[in-house]
């Protein structure tokens, strides 16, 4: 064994114990704040294994989407939400507990006897490290251009129901009864404030 | 390849109906980017509709096409795929029709509303003829997106947001689950994506019996059945039903719901013909299970929408029925039924509809005394909830008819008895509210019923309303004593579909596959 | 092309002379590159922060630092040892854990980044194929810290601080990467190396600044935006916030805030030199110089003058883009919140969309220039 394959195998050790470690932080801590922040850590290693795999591209793509991306926004949605809630004691949680972990282990089991006794295809090509950004690329312009293009009409349409979700409603003009004043019909204020707070509106 | 190569290859005519969807699509949106809200809510509706009436019609002239097969295997046209497709965009159009007045009663942007509702037409139209895995998987998240989207579309009511969370968490988790399951194909496969491409690779490598395919098929098949609400993968359906938008339910249970159907023919037929008996099996118990619990569970009801929900779960049992058979008139009578359940769900949402926007409630016990005040409504909504039920003459029981038939023919006879049962069952409760509506006397009208408005059709947005229940109408009356074009083009579109024969065929090969035990190229 | 000096290939050779074996040499040979970098990376910072505290002097008419050392240059100093020595007091309330965690998070990945930064054809940490793209990646971990000093902190200014921080890094984040996606597309290639080399042969004509006349203003913008500095400061905004995700913090925890901030802003000035400016490419063409003095470029001495320059032009272009930063920093006056977010999301962002489009299609047009 020289020192590449010792590094690799140290490497994968860590990123495993560091990986399955977070995970179940993920799971089983009771703040929600360290679960949202383990689940970064387990992105990020399964990027390092990713980086073992000589998967550079998806290795970066994992930590710039998972990391910087998902986990920030679930991050986001907890700080701004901030509400710490106790939660009632439910009677005999310790039933339901053992019965998930019964479950999850037996979906492990399950999985695990799979994965070991499934002979797998293995490829033997070599890994087509820095151009495997340019096979990619291929791919999506070839073989793979129906999702590729449908993704584009799915973003589209992300974008707008996101929109449509987070914007404060615009008033139908009908609603404008003789009493308001122009400031009450401002696009930006939510229809509840128009009914109910009339006597903040000088300030708006 | 080159560019010019690779264009001739695509072979993009074969999308054309979807290519007319998108076209439609982006019309909307920049029309009312430009012209603003309350402008393009005048044009934008009909328009989506002409939009989609018209890739119909481009359906028809893909019909029979010598090339099914597009963009390099990825898609594949298909005379099966194309009538899916055009259930799915005949069921948005309906959408439309029924939820212009909704939509902007509830104080929402129309426009918006008809590009996400076009995005899951298209979503359904692409997982209708998806061929491949990442294609399947792209058209099935275009499609739950945009149908999460729709659900909570109606932000101001909390019920709708909860329906839309609900929705979300579930369909993201059967989304997961799928996608494993789709994973493990391609591992088993040796890295292949295309569905028949897999099951070849699979069966080459000896990977038949492997619990790895077994553990797939399980994952893929929950993905699905979540898709086409089959128990128990159904607990979403009646939270979500009851708080969404209308119109959107309305969609669900169609489009979505025949985009689902047509996927798992596609996926189980095309993928895993080497576990036939497993996934008619699995397909077997969702069956039993669907019809059992939708329709006992139905009887307690007391919301409209709720009742909808969980009849349309029974009759996702129907018609799985014909998928379990795997012979040609059972996968044509699943088609016929679907084709007929377009109609006379479509028309009783929007009786449904009607009712709500008139009186501002969907109890069962408000209905009382609704002959009195509006026949034409009483009338509709007594079709198509008989049709549901089943009742000669009309639609209903001729795609039941079709249903038990090909299933007795098979051999299925516990499977058919069952259905039976329980479309008896299923019956009470229709009937249940047509009596409701139309014999009571006058004094036993409901304080809604007593309070119901002039009828009119004048404001804007009711007039499409009025074409829509008079088309379902005429359509679930006529399709059953006419129903014969209906019943050749099922027919047709499963013998021509090369797909659906060559598994027909299979079941000999992997008998003669037991005695000589030699691999053999399927 | 003239492949440079070769320093890892020169070691590795005279420790081999020690009589030790190659892998052992090569294994010694590792750590070094990154020592220096990460040396030189704080060094830089003390250097800014002179420049800093003098520049914003004489855009204020004062003299700024003048005692401690010849012109000051011992001040930054100064300030490290302060700050070193400073009690580290973490507040009672607050989660200590996350509390530390939260700028060690910030400072990592901006140093990791150092990784990709070329000085010279051979003169790089390690030419990581997809270079600017780890970059991009790198960066985008950022916030995870800000986050998690933000709310740590226990304190309503320090959270907001840090939500306002990560909403503006990854609003910032899509037009940078969209402007740096241009470049790749003319260079072919993601490795900072290749970007470099892509620009050399014509001198300062060829350098991607006149190709990219928008691309750069928009990467400049927007790195000034993912380092927090004014205009774009709004995170430690002190009108509004105290000092923001900063406010709790003392001693060496601030430190290494302040130390992040200042190497993210010298990484930008770097990489902005390197994407742009042609990197350690002389403004006119070494290799003809050395011919019209008739030295071949393989000769030894020309070899070290010729890497020496490089580092040179290197420090030198990107001294010149922090000058510039610091100097911004002292004559514009903040955004407002909104009007960042507006400026990145619905100006940048189309903005840097239609140049992307537009170098894509003059890639078409005409391959020779555009790097077909």
């Amino acid at each position: 064994m020289n020192l590449a394959e010792g590094v690799q195998i140290v490497s994968l050790g860590v990123l495993a114990l560091m990986m399955l470690g977070s995970a179940l932080g993920v799971v089983l801590l009771k703040n929600i704040v360290y679960s949202a922040f383990l689940l970064g850590g387990v992105f990020i290693s399964i990027a390092g294994l990713y980086l073992l795999l000589n998967a550079d591209f998806v290795a970066f793509a994992q930590v710039l989407i998972y990391v910087g991306a998902v986990n920030v926004l679930i991050l986001f949605a907890i700080m701004l939400v901030n509400k710490r809630e106790d939660f009632k004691v439910v009677p005999r949680i310790w039933i339901r507990q053992v019965a998930t972990a019964a479950v999850c282990f037996g979906i492990f089991a399950l999985l695990g006897t799979m994965v070991v006794t499934t002979p797998w295809a293995i490829s033997t090509e070599v890994a087509s490290g820095d151009s495997s950004i340019v096979r990619i690329g291929l791919h999506f312009f070839s073989d793979f251009l129906l999702p590729f293009e449908l993704a584009s009409i799915l973003l589209l349409m992300a974008l707008v129901g996101a929109i449509v979700l987070a914007r404060r409603e615009f008033l139908p003009e009908e609603d404008l009864t003789p009493g308001e004043t122009e400031a009450l019909t401002l696009p930006e204020r939510p229809r509840e404030l128009i009914t109910t707070g009339r006597s903040d509106s000088t300030i708006q | 390849m080159d560019f010019a190569t690779l264009v001739a290859q695509l072979n993009t005519g074969a999308i054309l109906p979807e290519i007319i969807v998108i076209t439609t699509l982006l019309i909307v949106m920049v029309g009312d980017l430009i012209v603003g809200r309350t402008a393009s809510s005048k044009w934008t509706p009909y328009f989506a509709i002409g939009g989609l009436l018209t890739a119909v019609g481009a359906l028809y002239f893909l019909w029979d096409t010598p090339t099914p097969i597009a963009f390099l295997g990825e898609y594949n046209s298909d005379n099966l795929s194309i009538l899916f497709r055009g259930i799915v965009a005949l069921s948005a159009a309906g959408t439309i029709l029924m939820s212009i007045r909704y939509i902007e009663q509830s104080g929402t942007a129309l426009a918006e509303f008809l590009i996400i509702l076009l995005t899951a037409t298209l979503g359904g139209m692409f997982l209708s003829g998806a061929d491949e895995l990442v294609t399947v998987y792209v058209a099935l998240e275009t499609l739950s997106i945009s149908s999460y989207l729709l659900t909570g579309y109606t932000k101001r009511d909390p019920r709708s947001n909860e329906a839309s969370l609900k929705y979300l968490l579930i369909g993201a988790s059967s989304s997961a689950i799928f996608l494993y399951g789709t994973s493990l194909l391609y591992g088993l496969s040796g890295g292949e994506t295309n569905l028949s491409e897999i099951s070849t690779q699979i069966g080459a490598a000896g990977l038949a019996d492997s619990i790895g395919l077994v553990i797939a098929l399980v994952f893929v098949i929950a993905g699905i059945a979540f898709k086409i609400a089959a128990v128990p993968f159904h607990q979403w359906t009646p939270d979500v039903y009851e708080g969404s938008p209308t119109p959107v339910v309305a969609f669900l249970s169609v489009g979505s719901k025949a985009a689902g159907f047509a996927l798992a023919i596609r996926l189980l037929v095309t993928a895993f013909p080497l576990v036939t008996e497993q996934w008619h099996l699995v397909m077997t118990t969702l069956a039993i299970l669907s019809m059992v619990l939708g329709n006992v569970v139905a009887l307690a009801q007391t919301s409209m929408k709720r009742l909808l929900a969980y009849s349309s779960i029974g009759q996702a049992g129907f018609v799985m029925i014909g998928l379990v058979i795997g012979s040609d008139a059972g996968y044509a009578s699943m088609v016929f039924y679907l084709m007929i359940y377009l109609f006379m769900n479509l028309g009783a949402f929007m009786c449904v509809i009607l009712f709500t926007l008139r009186t501002g409630t969907d109890q069962i016990s408000e209905y009382g005394g609704l002959y009195q005040k509006d026949p034409l409504l009483t009338l509709a909504l007594s079709i198509c909830l008989l049709s549901l039920g089943g009742i000669p003459p009309l639609a209903g029981f001729f795609g039941k008819l079709y249903l038990f038939w090909a299933g007795w023919q098979a051999g299925a006879y516990p499977l058919v008895l069952l259905g039976l049962l329980t479309s008896v069952i299923s019956i009470y409760y229709y009937i249940r509210v047509v009596k409701m509506m139309v014999v009571k006397e006058p004094q036993e009208m409901s304080d809604a019923v007593k309070n119901y408005p002039e009828i009119s059709w004048e404001l804007p947005g009711m007039r499409p309303l009025q074409v829509g229940v008079v088309l379902t109408l005429v359509a679930t009356t006529i399709a059953g004593i006419l129903s014969n074009p209906l019943f050749t083009l099922a027919n047709d579109s499963v013998t021509k579909t090369p797909m659906l024969q060559q598994a027909m065929e299979r079941p000999a090969i992997q008998v003669s596959r037991e005695i000589d035990r030699t691999p053999i190229n399927l | 092309m003239n492949p440079g000096i070769d320093l890892q290939g020169n070691f590795i050779e005279s420790v081999k002379g020690f009589g030790i074996p190659p892998g052992a040499a090569r294994a010694l040979w590792l750590p070094l590159p990154m020592l220096i970098v990460l040396v030189a990376a704080t060094v830089s910072v003390l250097v800014v922060v002179w420049l800093e505290r003098k520049i914003s002097a004489a855009a204020q008419q004062r003299i700024g630092p003048e005692f401690i050392g010849p012109l000051g240059i011992l001040a930054p100093l100064a300030d490290g040892l302060k700050l070193v020595f400073k009690e580290d007091t973490t507040p009672s309330k607050a989660d200590a854990l996350l509390f530390t965690l939260g700028p060690a998070i910030v400072v990592i990945p901006v140093f990791l980044s150092y990784l990709i930064v070329p000085f010279g054809q051979n003169l790089i940490v390690s030419d990581v194929g997809m270079g600017v793209f780890l970059w991009l990646a790198l960066s985008s971990v950022v916030p995870i810290g800000l986050l998690m000093s933000g709310y740590a902190s226990n304190n309503k200014y320090s959270l907001l601080g840090g939500l306002r921080a990560a909403a503006q890094s990854i609003s910032y984040e899509l037009p940078l990467a969209l402007s740096v996606l241009a470049i790749v597309m003319m260079s072919n290639s993601l490795s900072t190396v290749d970007i470099v080399q892509q620009q050399s042969g014509y001198g300062i004509l060829g350098w991607n600044i006149w190709r990219q006349p928008v691309g750069f203003l928009i990467f400049w913008i927007a790195a000034l935006a993912e380092c927090e500095r004014i205009p774009f400061d709004l995170p430690e905004a002190e009108e509004e916030l105290v000092a923001g995700y900063q406010t709790e913090y003392s001693g060496m925890k601030f430190a290494l805030f302040y130390l992040g901030s200042y190497v993210n802003l010298t990484l930008s000035a770097l990489l902005f030199a390197v994407l742009y400016l042609g990197g350690w490419e002389f403004p006119v063409n070494v290799g003809t110089i050395a011919n019209l003095i008739g030295v071949s470029e393989n000769t030894p001495w020309l070899q070290v003058v010729t890497a020496t320059i490089g580092i040179g032009m290197t420090l030198l272009k990107a001294y010149f883009l922090i000058f510039l930063a610091i100097l911004l920093r002292w004559t514009v006056p903040r955004v407002r919140i909104d009007q960042l977010l507006d400026l990145g999301w619905k100006f940048l962002l189309p903005v840097s969309l239609v140049n992307l489009l537009l170098t894509a299609g003059l890639k078409l047009a005409f391959p020779i220039a555009f790097g077909g």
